[in-house]
């Protein structure tokens, strides 16, 4: 019966509102039955053109736009942007804003880590750890909210320091959220780490090799799941990051599975370094920085500076002329720029239920691809 | 390897094709020519001692008279980072692609093509894809170029 059929490859958009896609983005599919031949990502649907926005803008009123960069993490936007102009600018920041600052940092990371575990889960059909995630990811929001007014966007890391002092309430609410995040991971752990669906699901799924992950610009927990060792907090370190005890988890096999380890574990680590900051902070005078005043010029010069974000290397390039109140040009760099570019490699000879296993591991927000 | 260090042994193995810029201060911003830009990065990146592994970013700067590309590199197992910068005039402007040496420098080289009209020599898939498909208005980044419906917003004093 056979004899005479025809086969061809045909294509399978998938998005760009697949609820999987974590944003708008399209795959456009070539598959031989069921089997992916080629993918090829189309994106451009969240371009916002927050680069050419900060050209118009004073350099204070550029830290509002970074943060709609990576919404998830607008605590590390604000960071790598304030880095940059206060390097060109030498400006000092006081130690006590330092430890907020890292205190901020790594709670977003956590909270980041939560949305991704969360999103995982529910991209392979599991909806319950969606829950679990999601109230604890609303503590660190209460606390945020707290401190700087927004839960989402926060506007808070400014240049030369941060926008305000803590409240009173905020260290024994971050002290009663530290003494138990540890067991809420475990309830995590215990809810996907050994569920035989979860590890099929993920195990030898997208491996990425260690060459292919360096030549591809792949960074962070993605890169760090295949075995290399490389976290900006230790390795070019910035803030006061070389103060704090803390690990650097690595996995060696670079699939899925190993990604969502090291993210598991990344989150415990962030815990520790807050535990750590929260403790030092007491012992430090109060004082939260100069923020610059909106007629503020850094001097003529270039840099980029990087941080480690939850979701790898996220940098900004900026450039002054010394003469104006604005950025000649603000280039932004997020580590789902190159997680995405990847995509193609990973899916090659994957059923289609895999790529959706494969984008939520790499932990890819779309805002951030776009700008 | 210090800044000074660095600066020596980029100076010292690349003579006169490099050259450290006034505005490198903060960071080492070496100018190299376009022509050299491909043997450079290769260069840079199988050397022993630098051993740049790592394309962080490409951006193109309109700055008004000329247009620049920068290159930030980093190096993952000797831990050292630095920048290089090409400068062009708007007629013109081409360079090669680096994706030879670092193949993610795909996507970047493809965004400077399409939001500042700078051609890429030897790049695969030239295509849009931050823009429309039908896009029809030109390069959005060029510094002279701005919104139908744009408002600037008031100078701060």
């Amino acid at each position: 019966m056979t004899e005479g059929l025809r086969t061809e490859e045909f294509q399978v958009n998938m998005g760009p509102h697949h609820p999987s896609t974590h944003g708008v983005c399209r795959f456009i599919l070539t598959m031989d039955g069921e089997v992916i031949v080629r993918a090829e990502p189309v994106i451009g649907y969240l371009h916002r053109s927050l680069e050419k926005i900060c050209e118009n803008r004073t350099y204070a009123q550029c830290i509002p736009v970074m943060d709609r960069f990576e919404y998830c993490t607008s605590m590390s936007c604000n960071e790598v942007f304030s880095l940059a102009v206060e390097k060109m600018a030498g400006i000092e920041v006081p130690e006590y804003a330092e430890y907020l600052r890292v205190i901020m940092l790594e709670l977003n990371r956590i909270a980041s880590h939560m949305i991704w575990y969360g999103t995982t889960a529910l991209d392979l059909g599991a909806i319950t750890p969606f829950l679990y995630s999601f109230r604890e990811r609303e503590d660190i929001l209460d606390m945020f909210e707290m401190t700087c007014g927004q839960r989402l966007t926060y506007n808070y890391i400014r240049i030369g320091g941060v926008s305000r002092d803590i409240p009173p309430e905020f260290i024994p609410k971050c002290k009663e959220f530290l003494a138990t995040v540890d067991h809420k991971i475990d309830d995590y752990e215990r809810m996907l780490t050994e569920n035989p669906i979860f590890m099929v699901r993920n195990k030898d799924v997208g491996n990425l090799s260690p060459e292919l992950a360096i030549a591809y610009g792949v960074s962070g927990p993605s890169l760090r799941a295949s075995g290399v060792k490389y976290d900006l907090r230790r390795d070019d370190p910035y803030s006061i990051y070389d103060r704090f005890k803390f690990d650097i988890p690595i996995c060696h096999n670079g699939d899925c599975y190993d990604r969502y380890v090291i993210r598991i574990k990344e989150m415990r680590e962030s815990a520790k370094i807050v535990r750590q900051a929260i403790e030092q902070i007491v012992d430090v005078e109060p004082n939260t920085g100069k923020m610059v005043k909106a007629n503020f010029k850094p001097a003529k010069g270039e840099v980029y500076s990087r941080i480690e974000n939850s979701r790898g290397e996220m940098g900004v390039y900026v450039q002054s002329t010394g003469d104006t109140k604005k950025p000649l040009r603000v280039k932004m760099r997020g580590g789902s720029f190159n997680q995405l570019q990847v995509m193609p490699e990973l899916v090659k000879g994957v059923k289609i239920a895999d790529v959706v296993a494969i984008m939520a591991s790499l932990d890819i927000i779309l805002p951030e691809v776009d700008r | 390897m210090t800044f000074e260090e660095l600066t020596t042994y980029l100076t010292e193995k690349f003579g006169d094709k490099l050259e450290l810029l006034e505005t490198g201060k903060f960071e080492p911003f070496f100018l190299i020519k376009k022509e050299n830009l491909v043997e450079i990065c290769e260069a840079v990146k199988t050397d022993d001692k630098l051993l740049m592994d790592f394309l962080c970013n490409i951006g193109a700067v309109d700055t008004g008279e000329k247009f620049e590309i920068v290159y930030n590199l980093a190096s993952i197992k000797k831990h050292i980072r630095f920048d290089l910068k090409l400068v062009m005039e708007y007629k013109g402007a081409e360079v090669d692609s680096v994706m030879s040496v670092w193949i993610g420098a795909n996507w970047f080289e493809r965004e400077i093509w399409e939001l500042y009209g700078i051609n890429i020599n030897n790049h695969p898939n030239l295509k849009r894809f931050l823009l429309p498909d039908e896009w029809d208005q030109g390069h959005p980044m060029l510094k002279n170029w701005d919104a139908p419906d744009f408002k600037r917003m008031p100078e701060v004093e």
